[in-house]
């Protein structure tokens, strides 16, 4: 796979350096060691939900320039979700509840590949291909008997990829990449005015 | 079935420091109200009633949150804050319930609300006289006027010491803010230079968190984890500002007890609230005199709906038909344009420090009626990834690569007044229940067309005043703010479900007390309406008392 490139403006920003600093205060050191340390194992998708997902996602937010283990992990998080059965607090007429919903929609992503592409599975796919499939999910356009039950469309942007987007934003990687200032408390803000930067910010590369 | 068997005499409560607080246990009472639901509007009324000397009871479904060890500098791990039980979204604009619009816990939505602190305008309680009949819109005038409000909005404005501008321009010429106002962020030096370079008026915020020390409370740091819970508790929310009052003036605060039924006598007057308590499959009867329902304007509608009986087949206090209907929300659709400096939007109390209430009236030249008012945001990076994610229809690595500028990024939003109709409503689901085995909410909306117009020219003139400011590269995302309506206040018992002090046409010891009783929406936040419309219910249940007017 071609390794895309994603150059942070804020090489030398690591938002752990600010761990015992003023920044970050007990509980919340508690939440990310969990997110760092505990991921958990996957309990709800089988092994196969496991490699379509594993591929849909490494679609929606690539993370080819980084080696397996450097990966922001996506799948166990949607699953441990799923197997704990969180909800959002909303679930649109039109969807199945939300366990029902993601086993379709994988199903139905597979159908999709495999009508559009001579019977290959979702993750046997090139790039490509992958994205084709994906984008006539997106649009409602894609063949396959499981989107009669999970609404495409409705799927992919209400359900999807907004899972896989927050998972990926709520992680230190995420924010190094961004210069996101993490957490802050109780020490706050100083310069808060445009172009105002206080020293435990990301500082931005001179190049 | 089980009363309450629990011998304890006392209880006790975190507090706003860590410690914990004596509270009485009145699980054993009749009390004088229980009310159900500890944010804006039960708060409020439950502290000023229990200084009046009544004996309240407070339920919330949610825990009593501890500022100083249970609020986390994190969007993802702050979603406890948020109620998530699932409710079913439909019509042609499906509300997204939740993370926007709903609290869990004690303090309800205020514990991370944005904390824009407005009142509405003498023109917002005489819309129907104003506007005339707009075709397939329930305007009503609130049976309440501006004048009686007034002093309301000065008393929770003290309270709870809003910061603010010594000269607001708009709306009925007023007092200084207790408080000074807070300095910009640069999404407000943003709002400020356009609004400027465009000839529209701009004016600092005024904001529910403290600019200045306050008995036992410290002013803002500028964390800009508003939403997330105030670690400080320089945030003015119901949890630390009214709750602990009504501690200490003898109301017990009972949480982790959701509400499954109001019960009633064969006269009809209620008796008492059914109740779940910490996720146990019992349920408790807490008896009291009064009931006041101020879950917000999904749970409380549900809760009269699931109560209904062989008396009121159609649920409590509906003999209108309106329990439900008129449902309402606020168009919030935001703004974002790229920069050339830093923004760095996660900076500071997401209002930021400025907004307009230029365009938050009926424009002589517009297409449309009402208005809304432009106020700053300042999403952090989840919250800011899905948005533009979705508004842009962005994944893959173009997504990734947009979101490396996040930085430079600001944005801001309107709270538009949406017309209340008929067919926007709260019912309960024929087949779905939740955790409790309680039938979930089902809710229905869809824009009027005022509305739609509304929210295209709030788009426009957002839009022009980020470029005016400077700003490239701008989107729209489109969202809704605030839940109002479901139980509106009216003189009418036909066409509403309160009178002006809250009570039930139908049953005069049950009472509604939150932003369901909202006649119509107000282009502006609804907190510190909620909180006065509370404020003054209390003072009225004191009079009515005295009369010997309630039980």
């Amino acid at each position: 796979m071609e390794r895309e490139d994603f150059r942070s403006h804020y090489s030398g920003y690591d938002v752990l350096d600010k761990w015992s600093s003023p920044d970050w205060d007990d509980q919340t050191r508690e939440v990310i060691r969990r997110r760092l340390e505990n991921v958990p194992v996957v309990r709800f998708f089988t092994e196969q939900e496991v490699r379509t997902l594993t591929a849909i996602v490494d679609r929606i937010l690539p993370q080819s320039d980084r080696s397996e283990i450097e990966k922001v992990p996506i799948v166990p998080w949607i699953d441990e979700k799923l197997h704990e059965d969180r909800h959002n607090g909303y679930r649109y007429e039109e969807l199945p509840p939300q366990r029902q919903a993601w086993r379709w929609a994988l199903a139905g992503i597979d159908e999709t590949a495999r009508a559009l592409f001579a019977g290959k599975a979702f993750c046997d796919l090139d790039v490509q291909s992958q994205d084709v499939v994906l984008r006539h999910v997106e649009r409602g356009t894609s063949p396959g008997d499981a989107w009669k039950i999970v609404p495409a469309q409705g799927f992919f942007t209400s359900v999807l990829v907004i899972a896989i987007v927050q998972i990926y934003y709520a992680h230190p990687i995420a924010w190094n990449e961004i210069g996101y200032n993490g957490p802050s408390s109780p020490r706050g803000h100083v310069r808060k005015w445009e172009g105002g930067v206080d020293p435990w910010e990301a500082q931005e590369d001179h190049d | 079935m089980i009363d309450e068997k629990n011998n304890e005499s006392h209880l006790f409560a975190p507090g706003i420091h860590g410690e914990q607080v004596p509270m009485r246990d009145l699980s054993r009472e009749e009390v004088d109200f229980c009310i159900v639901g500890a944010g804006a509007g039960g708060g409020v009324l439950g502290a000023k009633l229990a200084e009046a000397g009544f004996s309240v009871v407070i339920l919330d479904a949610g825990p009593h949150w501890d500022p100083t060890k249970d609020f986390v500098s994190d969007e993802t791990a702050s979603r406890k804050l948020i109620w998530t039980d699932e409710r079913i979204t439909g019509g042609e604009d499906p509300v997204e319930l939740g993370a926007n619009n709903s609290g869990r816990g004690v303090g309800g939505s205020t514990v991370h609300y944005s904390m824009v602190a407005m009142r509405a305008h003498p023109e917002d309680f005489q819309r129907r006289s104003l506007e005339g009949e707009i075709a397939r819109a329930e305007l009503l005038n609130w049976p309440l006027t501006f004048d009686e409000l007034e002093p309301y909005y000065e008393e929770v404005e003290q309270a709870l010491q809003i910061a603010g501008p010594t000269n607001y321009p708009w709306g009925k010429r007023r007092k200084r803010y207790p408080q000074r106002e807070h300095e910009l962020n640069a999404s407000a030096q943003v709002l400020v230079r356009g609004c400027v370079k465009l000839g529209i008026p701009v004016a600092p915020a005024p904001i529910a968190t403290l600019s200045a020390p306050h008995k036992d409370r410290p002013p803002c740091v500028y964390r800009g984890f508003c939403n997330y819970g105030c670690t400080t508790n320089a945030k003015s929310s119901i949890l630390v500002t009214y709750i602990p009052r009504a501690i200490r003036a003898g109301a017990e605060v009972r949480p982790n007890s959701m509400a499954a039924q109001i019960e009633h006598d064969k006269r009809g007057l209620v008796t008492g609230v059914l109740h779940f308590r910490d996720g146990g499959e019992d349920l408790f009867r807490q008896r009291a005199k009064n009931v006041v329902v101020a879950g917000y304007a999904v749970e409380t509608p549900r809760l009269l709906l699931n109560s209904a009986s062989s008396l009121f087949p159609d649920g409590l206090a509906n003999s209108s038909g309106m329990v439900g209907k008129c449902f309402m929300v606020h168009s919030g659709h935001q703004v974002f344009a790229k920069f050339r400096e830093r923004i760095n939007q996660y900076k500071a109390p997401p209002p930021g420090g400025a907004l307009t209430e230029h365009f938050n009236r009926t424009m002589p030249d517009a297409d449309f009626i009402c208005g809304y008012t432009i106020e700053v945001v300042g999403p952090h990076p989840v919250d800011f990834a899905s948005r533009i994610s979705a508004a842009r229809g962005l994944w893959g690595a173009e997504l990734r690569r947009t979101m490396l500028d996040y930085n430079y990024y600001s944005g801001i939003g309107i709270v538009g007044e949406i017309l209340p109709q008929q067919n926007n409503f709260v019912k309960v689901h024929e087949t779905e229940r939740d955790q409790y085995g309680l039938p979930i909410p089902h809710v229905i909306f869809s824009y009027h067309e005022n509305d739609r117009r509304l929210i295209a020219d709030a788009k426009r003139k957002m839009k022009e005043i980020l470029e005016a400011a400077g700003g490239a590269d701008v989107w729209t995302a489109d969202r809704m703010a605030h839940l109002l309506g479901t139980c509106r206040m009216g003189n009418d018992p036909m066409n509403s479900v309160v009178n002006a002090d809250c009570r039930s046409h139908d049953i005069p010891n049950l009472f509604v007390c939150d932003g369901s009783v909202f006649t119509t929406s107000t282009g502006v936040n609804p907190s510190l309406t909620i909180e006065a419309i509370a404020a003054r219910t209390a003072d009225r249940i004191v009079e009515l008392r005295r009369h010997n007017a309630i039980p």
